[in-house]
């Protein structure tokens, strides 16, 4: 048998969970840094919601499940995208809610 | 004759303009937000609603009545008092920051503090005090803090609330900013404060019968049974910011002083009750 090709076959065969791993580790870091930033732009109108999905994907990816931290992390990321969306249509809409004005 | 039209227009614009972008007095805004209320609750006399939600519901009134006798809070008075009157390291008391010796003054908090820029909550003017002195500042939201703005408030009981909005736009926009706040809508349920204090008291939210904002900071602090203790008016508005799923602020930041501020005002001419009951 030709031991480098098996060398090559067997680190191929590793390396695609490998690689798959790295895929969904990075997956999570990109998604969790832009829900995290998003959050942080929601300023005094950040969400309960937001932080715990950001507790729970930081939680996976502690212990590895990067597909579910990624998850998590896209959901903290669609809440604190609304946040925003909140923020932004309040700044005009309090108004027409308030005695006086 | 076109002189003066045109001067008329000048004129309607120079007015208009500062008008559109300051929005109502805040005297303006306590008179509308009274008649409101007043329309709300045509049987309710008006120094009632610093009773919250007992103003309005009849069997709350009554278990709130029977527990009158014995209030829960009477220990934590008696204790603010004590920490009130035990001076400092350096020889000095609580007596020394305020006015009056600190005696019969809560109606007059929070004021804006024209030199800081800044609204200055009771709270926050009793740990200033020790931190002045060399002590270490309390906790926010229970305990000590509680009880020792209790027991000044005690010796306020009945003084009518008399918050002022100094002419300088520094307290302008404080104010603007707490009234901002509370009639912004917030968290994930979308509630603003006004959403559940002004549109819908008098009515129930699942186990709870929602109070107006009239009259609301005048019983603080405030025993909870919920809490089994007493609690600051900060925690009440992370209580309730909580509820609707917006992440609260934390005690005594800048918008909890300015929100007070503006609620607080909206109460003028209304007694001091605090320390009080709820559920
Ligand atoms: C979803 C409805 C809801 C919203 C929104 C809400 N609250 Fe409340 N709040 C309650 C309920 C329920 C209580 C307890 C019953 C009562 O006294 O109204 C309460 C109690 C209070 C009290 C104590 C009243 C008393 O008599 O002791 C204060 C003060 C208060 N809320 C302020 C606020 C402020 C300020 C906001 C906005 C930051 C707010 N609330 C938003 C539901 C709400």
């Amino acid at each position: 048998m030709n031991k480098p090709l098996l060398t090559i076959g067997i680190s191929l065969a590793l390396s695609v969970p490998l690689a798959a791993q790295a895929g969904a580790k990075e997956d999570f870091n990109e998604v969790y840094a832009k829900a995290q930033s998003t959050h942080q732009d929601a300023g005094n109108f950040q969400w309960t919601t937001t932080t715990d999905r950001m507790k729970a994907a930081k939680t996976s990816a502690e212990s590895g499940d990067y597909d579910k931290a990624a998850s998590m992390a896209r959901q903290a990321l669609k809440l604190a995208q609304e946040s925003v969306a909140q923020r932004k249509q309040q700044q005009e809409a309090w108004r027409n809610a308030a005695i006086g004005n | 004759m076109l002189k003066a039209k045109v001067i008329l227009v000048a004129l309607g614009a120079a007015l208009a303009m500062p008008q559109a972008l300051a929005g109502a007095t805040p005297e303006e805004d306590r008179k509308e937000t009274v008649e409101y209320f007043k329309q709300m609750f045509p049987d309710v006399p008006l120094e009632e609603f610093v009773n919250g939600q007992y103003a309005l519901n009849e069997d709350r009134r009554k278990q709130w009545e029977s527990m009158q006798d014995f209030p829960p809070y009477e220990f934590a008075v008696a204790e603010g008092k004590e920490m009130f009157e035990t001076p400092f390291a350096n020889g000095k008391t609580y007596a020394s920051c305020f006015e009056n010796g600190g005696i019969g003054i809560r109606q007059n908090y929070p004021y804006f503090d024209t030199e800081k820029k800044e609204v200055i909550t009771l709270e926050l003017a009793i740990n200033r005090c020790r931190e002045a002195n060399g002590e270490e500042p309390l906790r926010w939201k229970k305990g000590a803090i509680a009880s020792i703005s209790a027991y000044m408030a005690s010796t306020s009981e009945g003084k009518p609330i008399n918050i002022e909005v100094p002419d300088d736009p520094d307290a302008l926009a404080a104010y603007q900013d707490g009234k901002e706040f509370y009639y912004s809508r917030r968290g994930q349920l979308n509630f603003s404060c006004a959403s559940c204090h002004v549109q819908n008291p008098g009515k129930w939210i699942r186990a709870d019968f929602l109070s107006p904002a009239l009259g609301q900071p005048s019983n603080f602090p405030v025993h909870r049974s919920k809490w089994g203790e007493l609690g600051t008016l900060h925690r009440r508005f992370a209580g309730c910011n909580n509820n609707v799923r917006a992440e609260p602020l934390p005690a005594q930041s800048e918008e909890y002083r300015n929100l007070e501020y503006f609620l607080t005002y909206m109460s003028n001419g209304l007694p001091v009750v605090g320390p009080a009951t709820r559920p």
